[in-house]
């Protein structure tokens, strides 16, 4: 992988004379295959294939934060009082941007302040002491749309599974950066992964389908991360993991969460393992603990009902910013509650639930195929978001259309009210507009109160949704 | 139907109200983009002309805009992960260099933390900020105010180049 290595001036070991914060070179790839293969742990991937073999959802959290000391305590927390069966490592914003000075500075002056766990700045050899400190695999979350240098420290700390894609990492965390140049820059970190594939060590990729994570189209979400994912396996990934958000009407959860492995027997080669995953609400959360508790549980008996193989969980603190310790342990107990078998007896009309997965994988086919079908998939995929006929709502990246409106129907799930120039049939659109037409059901809304009503859904229901 | 805006598109969606033209966007360290939709949407609603530069804009961005768009009202700058006074750093060399005065509306959650303290306020109008609002919704009527005043000042302006008595 010398070729791909990514030693410039803000990667690697000369960040100054403190010997103490000197980020150490990275070993061999050889030195880092020998220190996963002799882990105490499983892989992520693993740990994976179990959960669905026994028909159980495998719960994570959300964990990251500036200090060495402070994070080994917070994973050691977690696992001793929630036994999570994957831990996040989330990376902090500086370090997304490949602003590694920046990192650094906050190491040594203010990790309290930075927003995240540093990574590339605190070096491989302390992401091998995290990897050493707890029981269960570590998944990196970011939000970076040039990953090279943290998938590096990544590899050499031993951690199984790096989320993210040239899409779903680009169009929610960047302004203007060229999607031609974030899906290849992820291309090399898939083909790193399908490589390692071939040593026998398969590394999870996860794709944020969350994306603006507010009123996500499950359509939209869907056909983005199998897009993904279909050129990840191009390259030798083996384990992809689809994420969907939580959009808070349980028979449209259900069904998406339940389409995804019959998205992936139709788009995906039979090598790739495919695990639908679940985040618990993404959008503003209620403000009130009681509310707060059992949205999170809500998220987690969908996961259960939609037969996710993985949940992401959320804290009772959400509305007020990151969560202490005991918040998140609140958070993984509830969804441990919710995940339990014991509430198999919770059962959903699966005639709504199969027309509705029906509908989500027309939808999803009517947006993909013409790509797929297209050929050359990594050139189709810039071109289709300046045409807008791939397009996501409330879009960062000016890249995207943001063409797309989304809204709620009366039972609470998420219609296109517009799908700008998405290749919709006319019979999806006219599903669209029956879905959403309210009849005498409610008042005539302007756009943007009816926009505001929709995305502050659970959070205008125990008062105003506060700053 | 128009969508919801997109960075940096001038749409002349809803009715055109003379060109009244408003320069809006995100501070510089920020990717918020959901509220930056909705008031770009709003105000073309309104009738105004949105130059909307987006997510992660800095305060170069903002008065190089005003450069291309010098009858704009206003700049709205928008802010959501509490950086807001460190984003806006460079804004008082920015307006002595170029000597554009354009009113600065700002708004969003403006310090990092939930208890807010008047400091947070008055450090922000120390840098040159002219107007904070705590609603979006507030954004049309402050331009609408703002226009007025200027409207009155150009006709007593006007009013005394020509010699006439502005009373009459």
């Amino acid at each position: 992988m010398s070729e791909r290595t990514d030693h410039g001036p803000e990667s690697g070991g000369h960040h100054g004379g403190d010997e103490l914060f000197k980020t150490p070179e990275l070993p061999p790839l050889a030195d880092s295959i020998a220190y996963i293969r002799a882990l105490p742990k499983q892989t992520v991937a693993e740990v994976l294939r179990t959960a669905k073999a026994r028909g159980k959802v495998a719960v994570q959290p959300r964990c990251g934060v500036g200090n060495q000391h402070e994070q080994l305590r917070l994973l050691r927390a977690l696992e001793a009082g929630a036994q999570p069966d994957i831990h996040t490592l989330t990376i902090d914003a500086h370090t997304r941007m490949r602003r590694f000075d920046q990192a650094l500075r906050g190491i040594r002056e203010c990790p309290q302040d930075l927003n995240g766990y540093p990574l590339v700045g605190h070096g491989w050899i302390r992401g091998r002491e995290l990897n050493d400190a707890v029981r269960a695999p570590i998944q990196i979350r970011h939000g970076s749309p040039h990953p090279w240098a943290l998938f590096e420290t990544t590899l050499a700390s031993g951690f199984t599974a790096f989320e993210g894609g040239g899409i779903c990492y680009n169009l929610p965390y960047a302004k203007n950066f060229p999607i031609t140049e974030s899906l290849a820059l992820w291309r090399e970190v898939d083909a790193v992964c399908g490589d390692l594939a071939r040593e026998g060590i398969i590394v999870d990729r996860e794709y944020f389908g969350t994306l603006t994570a507010v009123l996500m189209p499950p359509s939209i979400s869907l056909a983005i991360s199998f897009l993904e994912a279909v050129l990840a396996a191009r390259e030798g990934v083996r384990c992809v993991s689809i994420a969907y958000p939580q959009g808070g009407e349980i028979v449209q959860d259900t069904a998406t969460l339940r389409s995804i492995p019959r998205l992936a027997a139709r788009y995906l080669p039979e090598t790739v393992e495919c695990y639908p995953v679940l985040h618990q609400y993404m959008g503003p959360f209620p403000r009130a603990r009681r509310r707060a508790d059992a949205l999170i549980l809500y998220g987690a008996l969908a996961a259960r009902l939609g037969g996710a193989t993985k949940v992401l969980t959320k804290t009772h603190q959400e509305a007020f910013g990151v969560p202490d310790t005991d918040a998140n342990l609140a958070g993984l107990a509830t969804t441990h509650l919710a995940a339990s078998e014991l509430l198999d007896f919770v059962a959903l009309d699966e005639d709504r639930v199969a027309e509705e997965s029906a509908w989500i994988e027309e939808e999803v086919a009517e947006i993909v195929e013409p790509l797929l079908q297209g050929g050359d998939l990594l050139n189709a995929i810039p071109t289709a978001f300046a045409e807008g006929s791939l397009d996501i709502p409330f879009s960062a990246s000016r890249l995207a259309r943001s063409h797309i409106v989304p809204a709620r129907d009366l039972s609470g799930a998420i219609r296109y009210l517009s799908s700008g120039a998405l290749p919709f049939s006319e019979r999806t659109l006219r599903r669209n507009a029956l879905q959403l037409d309210d009849g005498d059901g409610r008042p005539p809304t302007r756009l943007l109160d009816r926009l505001s009503r929709d995305i502050n859904y659970f959070a205008y229901a125990d008062g105003p949704a506060g700053p | 139907m128009a969508g919801v805006s997109n960075a940096a598109e001038r749409s002349s969606a809803g009715e055109s109200r003379d060109a009244r033209t408003v320069i809006l966007g995100v501070t510089a360290s920020d990717a918020h983009a959901v509220a930056n939709h909705l008031i770009a949407h709003s105000l073309r609603d309104e009738g105004f002309d949105v130059v909307n530069l987006g997510v992660n804009t800095t305060v170069e961005e903002f008065f190089a805009a005003l450069r291309d768009h010098p009858d704009a009202e206003a700049i709205v700058i928008g802010s959501i992960n509490g950086h807001a006074y460190e984003d806006l750093l460079d804004l008082p060399e920015e307006r002595a260099e170029t000597g554009i005065d354009c009113p600065i509306i700002l708004g969003g959650n403006l310090s990092v933390g939930s208890h807010k303290s008047d400091d947070h306020l008055r450090r922000l109008y120390d840098l040159g900020i002219d107007h904070i609002l705590e609603d979006a919704d507030q954004i049309a009527a402050l331009l609408d105010k703002l226009l007025a005043a200027r409207t009155a000042d150009d006709a007593e302006a006007t009013a005394y180049a020509v010699g006439e008595d502005h009373h009459t």
